[in-house]
């Protein structure tokens, strides 16, 4: 393998390593918890700058060529992603304020659209904080200094390491979504009455949700921005969120085998591998609109054909369990005991 | 306070042409139940047509306006029959009908800018005078958007008012098995109301584009939130309450740029917004249903 060719194949696994841990985070948040968050892509690019911001230097001075931005603690690695994921956390636990109320989905979207674009707004138009519009760039690669690898080695372990975490965020979310904390989220996202007459806490099992997905997304960022070294407000926008969203559907929402199917495809496979079609066949203007076009029809036609996604979400557990008691007990017995308990 | 009142002036203009929009969306949307997050590059595609007819066969920009809105009523109707139809058949919730609009937006958008390439454009006509009103100035433009949007208004309030289709949209609207069952041709509802939407985004990205000069692919994605907002905070799917929100959203956004900075100004409406969506979910003007 030439040394280009490396680096495209780390580059795109990369993307997919943290692509991976956007949609499982979504998941979490919208498959199972039914949150309608449009501006979810806020959660991953705050994981970027927080880890962008504790592990640059101090700022240097406008007067002598430097940037605005807050810390600059230089914090060692893993601190950053902890940092990020703590970051992530904090914020959707504000975004979930809004998006966890019980409104109609189209309020929500709306609502959490309008958070997502005047966070957008606001740190564009503010260079203090994250330098606005420009962002923050020279984001150093972690433990670069204390391994010495020569470069390429070292892009091997960073993708060990984006790997590592995005196996890490598939195992935690596997284990949430078969736990009595995700078969209660499914319970609130099927009927959140019945599940509140259950004594189900809906708020805050949603909230959690929220937090939980956040901080993966979060931790996501962190990834990807200490890979590419820079983040600036033109890398989130509502188009991101759509693409994720986009993932989730196309490989099957509440599934994280889909959620990964999805980051797969979607985001790696449209967006990073139209860059493989060959410039002098195609106008190189046209690629952009045009993968924009083809997600957007893919999307549309998936929602027609499968809704449910590639991978549909199981739901047969449910009737096993039935099964096991009309085995157990014969299918009337327990009814007619719960009868008979009645006053 | 001595710009207080220009910015009123500029308000006022926001507002008529945010008001042509939010009715067009909050009317089909009361009607039909879709959630239509395509209308921001509709209106884009108005103000194409427009600037196609105008720039390219050198017609005055008044037909220009008029052949956007043709074109966008008819594409209206043709994105409800081919597209939305076959979902609402297969009953999809509403969620996924927004993920459908918002897609087909997203196509919209990009099929403009693979068409036309992301420069900006501006329509071909001579300067309009300007005209001065209190501490207000306003071009003849400008006083022609907001006679448009007067009229557009009053004709929006006749039609919902005393003719009978009118009538059976309100009935479609308070609820639709129901307006169904009384012999109302619904179909011919939705395609009327997809009809007028799709002419008021016409209307509304040509006088967006009037006012602002120049337009690009992303113009008019760029004003939906704006547009959304004005409608959710007269109440979704309440006409009136949509002019209501048109009023408040156009003067909050102009004003508030003499208080902070002007690059932030549409920050104040949505936050208002979030606002009314956190302690008011059911708009402003929530009219007691009768």
């Amino acid at each position: 393998m030439s040394d280009a060719v490396a680096y495209y194949v780390i580059t795109l696994l990369v993307y997919m390593g943290c692509n991976v841990m956007f949609v499982l985070g979504l998941n979490l948040q919208f498959g199972l918890a039914n949150i309608i968050n449009f501006s979810y892509y806020i959660l991953v690019a705050v994981g970027g700058y927080f880890a962008g911001l504790v592990v640059l230097g101090p700022p240097q001075p406008v007067e002598s060529g430097g940037t605005e931005y807050l810390f600059g603690w230089t914090l060692p690695w893993p601190l950053p992603v902890a940092v990020a994921g703590l970051a992530g956390a904090v914020l959707a636990l504000l975004v979930g304020i809004i998006a966890v109320r019980r409104l109609r989905s189209d309020y929500l979207a709306v609502a959490t659209l309008v958070v997502g674009d005047v966070a957008w707004l606001l740190t564009g138009n503010t260079t203090s904080v994250v330098n606005g519009w420009n962002g923050l760039t020279g984001i150093p690669q972690p433990l670069a200094d204390t391994l010495n690898l020569p470069q390429l080695q070292y892009q091997w372990v960073y993708l060990g390491i984006v790997l590592g975490f995005a196996l890490l965020s598939f195992l935690i979310m596997q284990r949430l979504t078969h736990s009595p904390f995700g078969r209660s989220l499914r319970a609130i996202r099927e009927n959140e009455y019945t599940a509140a007459a259950c004594g189900k806490d809906v708020f805050r099992l949603r909230m959690t949700a929220m937090v939980i997905g956040g901080a993966i997304a979060a931790v996501g960022g962190a990834l990807f921005i200490e890979f590419i070294g820079t983040v600036q407000p033109s890398m989130w926008n509502v188009p991101e969120t759509f693409v994720i969203f986009a993932a989730l559907i196309v490989g099957g929402r509440g599934n994280n085998w889909g959620a990964v199917l999805g980051a797969i495809l979607v985001p790696v496979g449209f967006l990073e591998g139209s860059r493989l079609l060959p410039q002098d066949w195609i106008d190189p203007n046209l690629i952009d609109p045009l993968r924009w076009i083809i997600i957007g029809s893919v999307l549309i036609l998936v929602l027609y054909f499968r809704p449910q996604g590639i991978f549909p979400e199981p739901k047969r557990r449910f009737r096993k369990i039935l099964r096991q008691l009309a085995v157990d007990e014969g299918p009337g017995r327990q009814i007619h005991r719960r009868t008979e308990e009645l006053p | 306070m001595d710009l207080l009142l220009p910015t009123i002036g500029f308000g006022l203009v926001t507002a008529s042409i945010l008001a042509l929009a939010a009715v067009g969306f909050t009317l089909q949307f009361s009607v039909t139940g879709v959630v239509n997050f395509a209308f921001g590059d509709l209106m884009t595609v108005g103000a194409y047509v427009a600037w196609l007819v105008n720039t390219g066969l050198h017609w005055n920009i008044w037909v220009g306006a008029v052949a956007g809105m043709l074109f966008l009523a008819a594409t209206s109707v043709i994105m409800n029959r081919l597209l939305l139809q076959p979902f609402i058949r297969k009953r999809t919730d509403l969620f996924g009908l927004l993920i459908v609009t918002f897609a087909f937006g997203l196509i919209v958008e990009n099929a403009l800018q693979a068409i036309f390439g992301p420069n900006y454009q501006s329509y071909n006509y001579s300067p309009s005078s300007s005209v001065g009103f209190l501490d207000m100035t306003f071009t003849v433009n400008q006083l022609i958007i907001i006679a448009l949007a007067v009229i557009v208004m009053l004709l929006v309030h006749g039609l919902l008012r005393y003719t009978k289709v009118g009538k059976a949209m309100r009935a479609m609207a308070d609820d639709p098995a129901l307006a169904r069952a009384c012999g109302i041709k619904v179909a011919r509802i939705t395609d009327l109301a997809w009809l007028i939407s799709g002419a008021l985004a016409g209307l509304a990205g040509f006088v967006l584009v009037l006012n602002t000069a120049a337009f690009a692919p992303s113009t008019g994605e760029g004003f939906l939130l704006v547009i959304v907002a004005a409608a959710v905070l007269g109440g979704v799917g309440r006409p009136y309450g949509a002019m209501a929100g048109a009023l408040i959203v156009g003067l909050v956004t102009e004003v508030s740029a003499t208080i902070i900075p002007a690059e932030d100004k549409s920050v104040a409406a949505f936050v208002i917004l979030i606002l009314v969506l956190l302690l008011r979910p059911q708009g402003i003007i929530a009219a007691a249903r009768r």
